[in-house]
């Protein structure tokens, strides 16, 4: 079955072409017709996994593990797809399978109606690897440029673009700065950089936050947030699940290299919970679970779902001269849905009264 | 196509400029005056000849140095590293990335071999009569042969670990250059077996011998016309099927695990 992800922002080329609007986690049970040569007329669908499998041999005896197991999924045009998976569940495994940097043991991978393993269907496509690596030789700007070269920009465009997509990651004082001389959060605003370099159709993201800084990684999602506005169709890769729920329309959830759920994030998460961190000290209230306390420093965190329960949790530590420390509001469901399928409790705690 | 295999070409070109390998010329240079100051006292009216023969086989050996040590190396590390996988996820053909690499190194050999060739023959305008544009012709040839050996060490990093793969290399240069030799002894052993091995290993390794007349070119003979066509019609037919066959095992090849 192949889930599709919600189309977001309908194009004009969509809408003059009279593509439908697919239905939200729809069978496509048609494949578009796409024509390389006319790309102002791109399909709704920018990638298609049809069924996605692919094992390794590893150890002395060559034994077959397995990476990822029938895999399907499609994303539409200026949609944000998320897989998300604990370490090993087959995200980058998926990914390198979409960019063919592994064959594939079997199933079909359609780039806007390209074959995956067709040069030609990377050709609209950015791509960000999990810890990314360029020429250390290279400074920032002769690495764009040669990036450019692959790609076929004009040469009479390369500089303006180059400059641009500096300017977009904040690396403009830093473009003649050989590569061997970047911090980790350079090499990633580089990596990104070169990936959006080309204006791609399709933006694929391997943890695009891991090992950034709490700053690092606020700059890079807003930058995310920027392309997706502008219509960029991006599939990332995570298992920070808050980032995601930040960036993503849709997500879809690996576990043991198969695709278990894909849940579009606007109905997931519906309802809002609350987080408040009360600091104890020597009063322990009796509507107070004991497995919230902690042991060490006299706190407790409190969980709630709705408003009313929350009102009635400061009103009850305004009663009883418990300060909160903190208060946080988030969205937990996929966390909670995350947990879930991979077989952990959630962290939520009723309040008992 | 050709775009890409120009940028992958002229990225690895600048890489092996910024590694510093042509200080590997410098080195040239000082094994070009060293063998003049110390070796032209004891070879009293054959000093010029020494030089060129000292000269020649240091082209070759450090042309060698370059291709293998540098070769074994070039894909690997882009493997390890990872710079491959963004490459690749642009439009680029892993036989592009491949024939790209390859000339890169060739572009920085060929770069290598003009500088201590220039060196070479200025050393010889100070050894009176010594100078003489034959020895183009051995330039040539080694130019080629080096090529050859670029190929072979391409193909067989594709496929290797780089210590391997240069090991490998090693005995493919030095087996060619005793096909021949080896192929003669093999005919003059009366067991068709030892025959039919010589063959075999005559018809598998390139004969590099094509490419050394080093000793006649020092000597005073230049080399025909039509043995340069001849040699570099053999060597880029020998480059060709190697990179055929290379291009083939690297487009299998996983890139990444899990």
């Amino acid at each position: 079955m192949i889930i599709q992800a919600p189309v977001k922002n309908r194009t004009l080329d969509q809408e003059a072409t009279g593509t439908p609007q697919a239905d939200r986690h729809s069978v496509v049970t048609e494949r578009e017709e796409v024509s390389p040569s006319k790309p102002s007329l791109a399909p709704a669908m920018v990638l298609e996994v049809r069924d996605l499998r692919k094992s390794f041999r590893s150890g002395f005896l060559k034994r077959r593990i397995r990476g990822i197991d029938g895999v399907s999924f499609s994303v539409n045009r200026g949609s944000v797809f998320a897989l998300i998976g604990h370490n090993g569940a087959g995200k980058t495994t998926t990914i390198n399978c979409i960019l063919d940097l592994v064959h594939a043991d079997g199933g079909e991978v359609s780039i806007m109606g390209l074959d995956h393993r067709d040069p030609a269907s990377r050709g609209r496509v950015g791509y960000l690897p999990e810890r990314p690596y360029f020429f250390e030789h290279l400074t920032g700007r002769e690495l764009l440029k040669f990036y450019a070269r692959l790609l076929g920009m004009p040469k009479n465009r390369r500089a303006a673009r180059i400059d641009e997509v500096l300017a977009m990651v904040g690396m403009t004082a830093y473009a003649g700065r050989r590569l061997k001389k970047f911090s980790k959060g350079m090499l990633q605003r580089i990596g990104l950089a070169q990936a959006v370099l080309g204006e791609p159709d399709l933006l694929i993201l391997d943890e695009p936050m891991s090992g950034l800084d709490p700053i690092g990684r606020r700059e890079i999602r807003e930058l995310l947030m920027d392309l997706k506005k502008a219509g960029t169709t991006i599939i990332l890769s995570s298992h920070i699940v808050p980032d995601v729920e930040m960036i993503a329309d849709t997500v879809g959830i690996l576990k043991d290299g198969c695709l278990v759920a894909v849940r579009d994030l606007d109905e997931l998460s519906n309802g809002f919970s609350y987080t408040g961190d009360l600091a104890l000290g020597e009063a322990e209230p009796a509507w107070l679970p004991a497995d919230c306390r902690t042991q060490n420093d006299g706190r407790a965190r409190v969980q709630v779902d709705s408003v009313a329960d929350l009102r009635n949790l400061l009103n009850d530590c305004h009663r009883e001269a418990i300060p909160v420390v903190s208060l946080a509001t988030h969205r937990s469901s996929l966390e909670e849905l995350f947990m879930e399928i991979n077989g952990e409790t959630p962290l939520k705690r009723e309040v008992v009264r | 196509m050709t775009g890409n295999i120009v940028a992958l070409a002229t990225s690895t070109f600048l890489e092996t400029v910024r590694d510093r390998i042509f200080y590997l010329v410098a080195i040239f240079g000082f094994i070009m005056l060293a063998s003049t100051a110390i070796l032209s006292p004891l070879t009293v009216g054959a000093q010029s000849k020494i030089m060129a023969d000292v000269g020649l086989a240091s082209m070759v050996i450090f042309g060698l140095l370059v291709v293998v040590f540098v070769g074994s190396n070039m894909v690997r590390k882009e493997l390890d590293k990872g710079t491959i996988v963004t490459i690749l996820s642009k439009p680029v053909g892993r036989r592009e990335y491949l024939i790209g690499k390859f000339l890169g190194l060739n572009l920085t050999l060929a770069s290598m071999l003009a500088i201590m060739g220039l060196l070479f023959l200025l050393m010889l305008l100070f050894a009176p009569g010594s100078f003489s544009l034959r020895f183009l012709g051995a330039f040539y040839l080694t130019f080629l042969e080096l090529t050859l050996i670029n190929a072979v060490v391409v193909f067989f990093s594709t496929s290797v670990s780089p210590v391997l793969a240069a090991v490998f290399t090693l005995g493919v240069f030095t087996v060619g250059h005793l096909s021949q030799s080896i192929r003669d002894f093999g005919q003059m052993q009366g067991g068709v077996f030892q025959q039919q091995v010589s063959e075999v290993v005559y018809y598998l390794t390139p004969n590099l011998e094509v490419f050394n007349l080093r000793g006649s070119i020092v000597h005073g003979t230049a080399v025909s016309g039509e043995h340069l066509v001849m040699a570099t019609v053999y060597s880029l037919a020998w480059t060709v099927l190697l990179l055929v066959v290379a291009g083939s095992i690297f487009s299998r090849k996983e890139l990444r695990g899990e």
